[in-house]
C-alpha cells in the first residue's frame, strides 16, 4: 500500500527534515522517501498548509476494558485516539480486574497488537489499588507494564510509597502518583474557593495535592527512584517539583489538557461534566499552570480521558461520577489556549515527545526507511465539537458546541492509516 | 402586572433585588388574607402542584402545603426518606413520573446541592427549591427578610448577624444573598470550623466571639446546629457549643441593647438557644412561621403568572 502525503511541513526535531515542506511517501508501514518528488501512490492525501510530526502520544487514558465496556471499551478508546490524532496511548489499570497480573497487560496488548493505535498498559501498584500491599511489578515490567500507578487513588501509605519506590529501582521502574491527601479532601466535589462557598459544595482546597507532593518528594529523596506526578492543578505542585528537579530528583510531571482551559466558575451550571479530580482551579491557577508549561516546569500534557456512561453523569451533582472523556478534544483546546504563547514545537513536545522520554519509550522519527509513526494535523482549523464527533463510547465532555483550533487529519502508525476527515 | 425575572425559584442567587421586593410586597397581601375568617383565594384553582420531599420535613413542607390550599391549588405530595438513587430510581425519572400525571410545579427539598438546577434543565414545569443539600432555602431566606422588615420596617442598613453552624446550613446561604442584595450589612459568627472560608469575598464579616457579633448587630438569625449533616467533628462536644456560643438571657441582657432573636426551626433548647431567650418577647420565632405561609403563597402565586 503505497500513500503519499503531499506538501506537508514537517515537523520533527529529530529530522533533517525539520520544517521543511516536502512529499512523504510511505510504502507498507515505512517512510520510503521523503523528496518534493511526486510519485504515484494508491492514496494521495493533500497536505498544503498541513504539518506532519511523529504520533502523538496520550500518557493518561482510561480504557474501561477488560471490566467497564458499557462505557468504553479498546477498540472504540482506539478509534477516539486515532480521531484525535494520538497513535499511542498509556492505559490506566483501573480495570475490572484491575491490571496486577500479566494475563491482563497481555489482554490488552493482544487486543491491539495488529491495530493502528497501540495501548501501552500501566499496571497497578498495589493489589486491587487498595494501597496496601505492592503487585508483583517485576513480573508486570518484563510483560510489558510501561509504569506503575493507582490511578486516581493516591499511595496513602506512606510506607507502601517508600517499598514502592525501593522496589522500583531494581528495574528502574517509574511511578506515576496521584496526589491527594483524601481526608482531606473527603467528600469533595469541586475547588475549594468562593465558588464553593456559593454553592454550598464541599471544596478540595490544593493544599490536598501539594501535601502529599511536597510528601512523596522527601520519600523520594530517601528512596532514590523516580516519580511522575499526574495531572496537576496547583501552581504550588509545579514549584515543589520544580525545585526538586533542580536538587537533582528524578521527578517530571503532566497536566490534564482541559485544566488548562477551564476554571471553576463554570460548576455554577451543575455540569457534571466539569466535575473532575483534580477540580477546575481559578482562573489564576489556570494563568500559572499555563507558563509551567510554556517554561518546561510542567513536562508532558495529558487527555485524562474518563468515560462515563450517561447514567453515571445524568444525576445529581454530588452523585455524579468524577472525569470527562479528552482525547479527541486535546489538541484542539490546547492548541488554542497555547498558541499564542508556546510554538508548535513545543507543544509536540508535551504531546509527542516528552510522555516517550518519561516511559523509556523509543521515539519514532520522520526519516526515509523509518516506520511511518505520523500524525498529519492542521494546526490552523477551527471548527465546532459535536457529539457526531465522539468515538467514544462515552459522551460525558463540556465541550460540545465548542470552537477548537487545529485538528489532526490523518494519523499513519502500524503499517495502517486513518483519514478523519 | 408584574413577574418575576425567573421561571422558577431555584434561590436567591438568581433573583434580582426587585424580584425580592415584589414576593415580599405580594407577601405583605397575603399575609393580611390568611389572617381574615375566610383564608382563602382561589388565585390558583387550575394549578396543580406536588410536593416532593426527598429528605425529612414538618414545618417546610406543611407550610408549603397551607399555602397552596390557600390559594386553592390541587396539591400532591410525595416524600422518602432515602434517596431515589437508593430505591433504584433516578431524581429525573420519578419527578417525570409525577408530571406524567399532569403537574403543574414542582416544590421539591433534596439533600443534594443543585438538584433543583438539575431539574430545571430537564423538565417543563416550575420548580420551586425547598432547600437542596447545604445550598440554598431561598423562601427561608425570603419570609426571614419579611419578618426582619416586618418588625423594623426596613432591611435597607441593618446589621444581621447569623449564628452557628454556616458551613452546613442552606439558610445561612441564603439569608446571606436576600440580605446583601436587599443592602443589609451581614455577619457570621460560631466556631472557626463551622465557617466557609472565603465568606469575606462576599462582604461578610466573620466574628469568632459571640459577645462581640451580640454587641455589634440589629437582628441574631440563630441556626439549628445540624449535627445529621456533619459527617465528622467539627467541634468537641455539645456541651463545649453551648457554653461559649449558646445563646441564654443572661448575655442578652448584659448588652447595651436590644435586639431581635430569630430561629428557622427547629430549635434544639438549650443548645444554640435557650427557653427563655426563645420564649422572650425579643423573639419572633413563631411570627416567621407565620409569615412562611404568606411568602410561599406569594411565590407560588407570582411563578404561577397570576402577579
Amino acid at each position: 500500500m503505497r500513500v503519499l502525503i503531499k506538501g506537508a511541513e514537517i515537523i520533527d526535531k529529530n529530522s533533517t527534515h525539520h520544517r521543511t515542506v516536502k512529499n512523504v511517501l510511505v510504502v507498507d508501514g515505512i517512510i520510503q522517501q521523503i523528496s518534493n518528488e511526486d510519485n504515484g501512490a494508491e492514496t494521495i492525501i493533500d497536505a498544503h498548509g498541513l504539518q506532519l510530526s511523529i504520533g502523538w502520544f496520550d500518557m493518561r487514558t482510561t480504557i474501561g476494558e477488560p471490566g467497564f465496556e458499557h462505557k468504553e471499551d479498546i477498540a472504540s478508546v482506539c478509534a477516539a485516539a486515532a480521531a484525535g490524532g494520538f497513535t499511542d496511548i498509556a492505559s490506566l489499570p483501573d480495570t475490572k480486574p484491575v491490571v496486577q497480573s500479566k494475563n491482563v497487560v497481555s489482554f490488552i496488548k493482544s487486543k491491539c497488537r495488529d491495530q493502528l493505535v497501540q495501548v501501552h498498559p500501566m499496571a497497578a501498584v498495589t493489589n486491587n489499588r487498595e494501597g496496601k500491599e505492592i503487585t508483583e511489578m517485576m513480573d508486570l515490567h518484563y510483560a510489558g507494564a510501561v509504569a506503575f500507578t493507582d490511578g486516581d487513588l493516591p499511595i496513602w501509605h506512606s510506607d507502601v510509597l517508600l517499598k514502592t519506590l525501593q522496589y522500583l529501582k531494581t528495574f528502574d521502574g517509574l511511578l506515576i502518583n496521584h496526589a491527594e491527601d483524601n481526608h482531606i479532601s473527603h467528600f469533595g466535589q469541586m475547588n475549594e474557593s468562593i465558588e464553593s462557598t456559593m454553592l454550598g459544595l464541599k471544596g478540595i482546597p490544593k493544599i490536598a495535592e501539594e501535601l502529599m507532593v511536597e510528601r512523596d518528594l522527601s520519600i523520594l529523596k530517601y528512596t532514590g527512584g523516580k516519580i511522575h506526578f499526574a495531572h496537576i492543578s496547583s501552581p504550588k505542585s509545579v514549584a515543589l517539583i520544580s525545585l526538586a528537579k533542580s536538587e537533582g530528583l528524578s521527578v517530571t510531571c503532566d497536566v490534564a489538557a482541559y485544566q488548562l482551559v477551564l476554571n471553576d466558575t463554570l460548576v455554577q451550571t451543575f455540569d457534571t461534566n466539569l466535575k473532575v479530580n483534580p477540580p477546575l482551579r481559578t482562573q489564576e491557577d489556570i494563568q500559572l499552570l499555563i507558563a509551567a508549561v510554556a517554561t518546561g516546569a510542567i513536562d508532558a500534557i495529558v487527555s485524562d480521558h474518563i468515560p462515563q456512561d450517561v447514567e453515571s453523569k445524568n444525576l445529581e451533582f454530588d452523585l455524579a461520577e468524577f472525569g470527562m472523556i479528552g482525547l479527541e478534544t486535546t489538541f484542539g483546546i490546547v492548541n488554542k489556549a497555547l498558541s499564542s504563547c508556546l510554538l508548535i514545537e513545543q507543544l509536540l513536545d508535551k504531546i509527542a515527545y516528552r510522555p516517550r522520554e518519561i516511559l523509556k519509550l523509543h521515539i519514532p522519527t520522520i526519516e526515509e526507511n523509518q516506520p511511518a509513526n505520523l500524525t498529519l494535523f492542521d494546526p490552523n482549523m477551527e471548527w465546532q465539537f459535536e457529539k457526531s464527533h465522539i468515538k467514544s463510547k462515552s459522551k460525558n465532555t463540556p465541550f460540545l458546541g465548542h470552537t477548537l483550533k487545529g485538528r489532526a487529519k490523518a494519523v499513519f502508525n502500524n503499517n495502517h492509516f486513518i483519514l478523519n476527515y | 402586572m408584574s413577574q418575576l425575572s425567573v421561571p422558577h425559584l431555584l434561590g436567591i442567587k438568581e433573583l434580582t433585588r426587585e424580584d425580592i421586593e415584589l414576593i415580599l410586597t405580594t407577601a405583605k397581601h397575603f399575609k393580611e388574607i390568611i389572617n381574615r375568617p375566610i383564608k382563602k383565594v382561589p388565585s390558583l384553582r387550575d394549578v396543580t402542584i406536588a410536593n416532593v420531599f426527598f429528605e425529612n420535613s414538618t414545618r417546610t413542607r406543611l407550610s408549603f402545603e397551607l399555602a397552596q390550599k390557600r390559594l386553592s391549588a390541587d396539591v400532591v405530595n410525595f416524600s422518602s426518606s432515602s434517596s431515589s438513587v437508593k430505591k433504584g430510581e433516578t431524581l429525573l425519572d420519578t419527578v417525570n413520573n409525577i408530571l406524567a400525571m399532569k403537574v403543574d410545579m414542582i416544590v421539591m427539598r433534596h439533600s443534594s446541592v443543585g438538584a433543583p438546577h438539575f431539574l430545571a434543565k430537564h423538565i417543563k414545569a416550575n420548580i420551586v427549591n425547598a432547600g437542596d443539600g447545604t445550598h440554598e432555602h431561598p423562601t427561608q431566606a425570603l419570609l426571614d427578610s419579611f419578618s426582619i422588615h416586618e418588625k423594623l420596617g426596613v432591611v435597607e442598613g441593618k446589621k444581621v448577624c447569623i449564628f452557628g453552624d454556616i458551613l452546613h446550613s442552606r439558610v445561612a446561604l441564603s439569608n446571606i444573598f436576600a440580605l446583601k442584595k436587599q443592602g443589609a450589612e451581614v455577619m457570621v459568627c460560631g466556631p472557626n470550623t463551622l465557617l466557609p472560608r472565603y465568606l469575606n469575598e462576599l462582604g461578610v464579616k466573620v466574628e469568632l466571639d459571640l459577645r462581640k457579633a451580640l454587641q455589634w448587630c440589629d437582628v441574631a438569625n440563630v441556626l439549628r446546629i445540624q449535627l445529621e449533616r456533619q459527617t465528622i467533628k467539627y467541634f468537641p462536644s455539645l456541651r463545649e457549643y453551648s457554653l461559649y456560643y449558646g445563646i441564654n438571657k443572661e448575655i442578652l441582657d448584659s448588652l447595651d441593647k436590644e435586639i431581635l432573636i430569630m430561629h428557622p426551626g427547629p430549635i434544639n433548647r438549650g443548645i444554640e438557644i435557650t427557653s427563655d431567650v426563645a420564649d422572650s418577647p425579643h423573639s419572633i420565632i413563631l411570627d416567621q412561621v407565620e409569615n412562611g405561609v404568606a411568602v410561599r403563597m406569594a411565590v407560588l402565586y407570582l411563578l404561577a403568572g397570576r402577579g
